[in-house]
């Protein structure tokens, strides 16, 4: 159902202002959040994660981008996200792939990003694995 | 891998039964039908000229759930004080953390808020007021 919802998905013009960005990026969220049922059901995540850790996690990396203003970065990002919504719903992706980017990811680099002592060597290391 | 496990409750089917005999029904020819998917909707059968749609006012098992639904989402402590006038915006909620609480409540009761209805939720009851009227739409259109 997500998979052939997503197919009908157009890439839009751009936005004309910020609050049109704004209701564009909560739509996006609706979307991905309505699909997860569908990603936990094809990469089999019931044992390790649940919907709604996996909402929390995309709506992390949401939040992650808070602080852009200009309309046509968002529109990119929403780009960006779209595609990756369209892989992941699509299968073009492998189950650690998922596991990785959505249910660990983000406690690893929470937990690089608090040592001090880490080097910048291995920061970048630990960031480069999870992008 | 720790693996977690969900507590899921479950919707009472003698709920129904006394939303459908409690004072303040009312009888309506037009049924406001929810949309499931992409602008797929389902027609109303031939049974919704009798259906009987209380007033605006929701169970109080309804706003214990969301009220459970918030709390959890918004990581508050159980101490923590949340009546159905609490505002979400109040909790430390921005719109993305409302937009996630609806989300979580479409999961819960299995029902579809379109957009226009997610717009107006601001605090506990007028959740837990849309939510009683999605389901009842749900249960009425099948």
């Amino acid at each position: 159902m997500a998979n052939a919802a997503l197919r009908n998905v157009k890439v839009l013009p751009n936005s004309a202002n910020m609050e049109e960005a704004r209701h564009r990026v909560f739509e996006f969220f609706r979307t991905a959040c309505r699909s997860l049922p569908s990603v936990m059901e094809i990469y089999n995540l019931y044992d390790v994660v649940s919907v709604s850790e996996l909402r929390s996690s995309v709506a992390s990396q949401i939040r992650n981008n808070i602080h852009v203003t200009d309309p046509k970065v968002i529109d990119m990002l929403l780009f960006k996200g779209m595609e990756e919504l369209k892989n992941v719903v699509d299968h073009s992706k492998q189950r650690h792939h998922i596991i990785g980017q959505y249910v660990v990811g983000r406690q690893v680099q929470d937990s690089a990003t608090k040592d001090p002592d880490t080097s910048t060597f291995l920061k970048n290391f630990y960031n480069t694995n999870y992008f | 891998m720790a693996s977690v496990s969900a507590t899921s409750l479950s919707f009472q089917p003698s709920l129904k039964l006394s939303t459908r005999t409690s004072q303040g029904c009312y009888k309506t020819s037009s049924l406001e039908v929810v949309s499931v998917g992409w602008n797929r909707r389902t027609f109303p059968s031939l049974r919704s000229s009798r259906f009987c749609i209380c007033a605006v006012k929701a169970q109080p098992e309804t706003v214990q759930k969301v009220c459970n639904i918030v709390r959890k989402q918004l990581a508050l402590p159980a101490e923590s004080e949340l009546t159905p006038d609490t505002k979400f915006s109040a909790l430390g909620a921005d719109s993305l953390d409302t937009v996630e609480i609806v989300m979580g409540l479409e999961e819960e009761f299995g029902i579809t808020v379109e957009e226009d209805g997610s717009q107006n939720i601001s605090t506990v009851q007028e959740a837990a007021d849309l939510i009683e009227k999605l389901v009842q739409d749900k249960s009425g259109a099948s």
